[in-house]
């Protein structure tokens, strides 16, 4: 059933007022909250020449609405500041960096939904008995287990005790140079795949398993448990005990007919997990030296690299917004009743 | 809504539950050894990182240092042990600060309501937009290192969701007829929002704050992670995670207790959160109230 052309419009329009939204606050904490903006603008080791210069460049001796006019002025005309630390445009850095996390934030998604969509129906199968309450425990824990540190503990035990997985960077970059690796989209599994490069492709993928399953704890624990108990709620139903009484197959009746009313909740708390993924990928690809948003922004606030972190923080909460949206719109296709 | 006989019914649930109990013991557990840890310490000026014993770097976990000790000598068990008060003031101090900004926004959205409220809660909604952590950053960025600026960063990125919970709450409320009978007997608003609606919309917000305080611990750790949290040497637990990174293949200790005590006291918060969610679900409770729980 199509969505109203009406609710797409709304929607849309929420969306420009979160991002103006986003910028006004983001513009207060780095311009007005700071006594000197100008010194976090310029770096720990300006000189006074640049602090000048910073001065100028955000018109802090104009009045507060011109410093927002033309705050708000940059950000539309992609003038985001330069990186005093990478010495090119922040929006350059930044959308250059986008598409390896993107790969890797998909692909903690495939993994968390693939693996814990059959852990909360099974959960809900088994209600109250062993097995329900073990994914309860494992799926609490996964919740409760700071990325960071899981990364670490990953990374020391399969990467330099076992050695059996690489523990860092995105691919091999010897084998770049011998097959003439060349990514065009910067998404490598799919650049690998155009060009027909397999051992690159399978390189890529090597690299990806242990920073995207790290990465993966948190949705996959979340969609396991909004799986149980969403199934044990529409288990419980009537159409679902006709459905048995008939004698219709178990499986028949738990996956079409049970999960499909279940589902469209837990794409939504998908979306909300977005948020949290996003910031385990700072940490996560700091970790792994993945090369994405997450990895400059953490080097960015390492080196206290200003423009560079206020770049990052607009860009997330932008792109997250925009998931927001996207899941909105989604879930009303699948669930009507949203739409009311 | 809630009343002491329901904090006990819902006391008898945690009870019946081995899993919930074990939740249960974690966080009062945390709280005790939070509030008594400077005192019980038996090396305190290394806990406080003031010490340095050089010749004891990178001691293995042993029966003399039960968590090994760190590049400095410092024995690990007394920073972790030391580390717990500091989580504990975090957690405290952001639920505390997000309550006091959060409680009065909604209440006065909620009972004002009109254009007041809709501008209020579409202030809310703003910093609703930002990912979890993502505002706490940039203000943590902003601010500088410190304890009291963690807190500050955390509660401002946090607050948006108990004015919303308030909001919702006093909305339900004040359309009951005690409240139209306090309006009529000529009480003040401010009589009325604070001694008359708040405090019945007060337990569902306490019961969730208290809860979310593994969260803030979980999310005050990753900001020390990322360099903008509490400065060294405090023995913050994300911090000793962090500082034990470099030497993590010479000494994986240093990072792994650390990072072990932010999983067991946050896993304790999130699962008594489970059984007091499970507990306040109304249907859930009657069926319980009616088996003479």
């Amino acid at each position: 059933m199509p969505v109203s052309k009406e609710y797409i419009v709304k929607r849309v329009a929420l969306l420009i007022l979160v991002v103006f939204g986003v910028l006004i606050i983001t513009f207060v904490i780095t311009r007005l909250i700071p006594a000197h903006p100008e010194l976090l603008w310029a770096g720990p080791h300006a000189t006074m020449e640049q602090i000048e210069k910073a001065r100028k460049e955000l018109h802090l001796n104009d009045p507060i609405y011109v410093q927002l006019y033309y705050y708000l002025l940059n950000f539309v005309r992609g003038d985001w500041g330069v990186s005093w630390r990478t010495r090119s445009p922040v929006l350059h850095d930044v959308l250059s960096a986008l598409p390896a996390t993107l790969e890797l934030v998909i692909a903690a998604f495939v993994i968390a939904v693939v693996i814990g969509i059959p852990l909360g129906v099974y959960a809900a199968l088994r209600r109250d008995r062993l097995a329900d309450h073990i994914i309860r425990i494992l799926t609490v824990l996964g919740a409760s287990v700071p990325v960071f540190w899981l990364a670490l503990i990953v990374q020391l035990v399969f990467g330099s005790w076992l050695h059996i997985l690489p523990a860092a960077k995105r691919v091999d970059e010897i084998l770049v140079l011998r097959t003439g690796f060349h990514p065009i989209t910067g998404f490598y599994l799919l650049d690998a795949l155009i060009e027909g490069n397999i051992p690159v492709f399978l390189d890529v993928l090597r690299h990806m398993i242990l920073p995207a399953t790290v990465l993966s704890l948190y949705p996959m624990s979340l969609c396991a448990r909004m799986t149980r108990a969403l199934m044990v709620e529409v288990l419980n139903e009537q159409y679902i005990r006709a459905a048995r009484a008939w004698g219709l197959p178990g499986k028949l009746v738990t996956f079409k007919y049970a999960l499909k009313n279940a589902i469209a909740p837990v794409i939504a708390s998908l979306g909300l997990s977005f948020g949290y993924t996003i910031i385990g990928a700072f940490m996560v690809e700091l970790i792994f030296v993945w090369p994405g948003i997450g990895f400059y922004a953490a080097m960015s606030l390492l080196s206290f690299d200003y423009p560079a972190i206020v770049g990052v923080i607009v860009i997330v909460a932008i792109f997250y917004s925009v998931i927001n949206m996207i899941v909105d719109i989604v879930h009303a296709i699948i669930d009507p009743r949203v739409r009311l | 809504m809630s009343s002491p006989s329901e904090l006990r019914i819902m006391f008898r649930m945690i009870r019946r539950n081995p899993v919930s109990m074990l939740g249960l013991i974690i966080v009062v557990t945390f709280v005790v050894v939070g509030l008594i840890a400077p005192y019980i310490l038996t090396r305190p000026e290394e806990a406080w990182g003031i010490a340095y014993n050089v010749k004891d770097r990178f001691l293995p976990p042993s029966l003399q240092h039960p968590f090994g000790t760190d590049e400095y000598g410092r024995d690990m068990f007394n920073r972790v042990l030391l580390g717990t008060r500091f989580s504990l003031m975090i957690a405290v101090g952001v639920v505390g600060l997000a309550l006091l900004i959060g409680i009065p926004v909604g209440l006065v959205a909620g009972y004002v309501g009109g254009k007041v409220g809709t501008a209020l809660m579409r202030i809310t909604d703003m910093f609703l937009a930002f990912p979890p952590l993502l505002l706490a950053i940039a203000l943590a960025a902003t601010l500088g290192r410190g304890l009291t600026n963690t807190i500050v960063a955390l509660a401002i990125s946090w607050w948006p969701w108990y004015a919303r919970l308030i909001f919702v709450q006093v909305n339900s409320i004040k359309s009951l007829p005690y409240v139209d009978a306090a309006r009529v007997m000529g009480l003040g608003s401010l009589t009325i929002m604070f001694k008359h609606i708040l405090p019945n919309a007060l337990t569902p917000i306490t019961v969730q704050a208290a809860l979310d305080m593994g969260s803030a611990i979980l999310e005050a750790a990753g900001l020390s992670f990322l360099g903008v949290g509490v400065p060294p040497p405090t023995p913050e637990w994300g911090l000793l995670v962090s500082m034990g990174w470099q030497s993590i293949n010479r000494a994986w200790w240093i990072s792994f207790f650390p990072g072990l005590a932010i999983v067991i006291t946050v896993l304790g918060f999130n699962l008594l959160a489970d059984a007091v969610r499970e507990a306040m679900d109304p249907r859930l409770r009657k069926a319980l109230i009616m088996k003479g729980v």
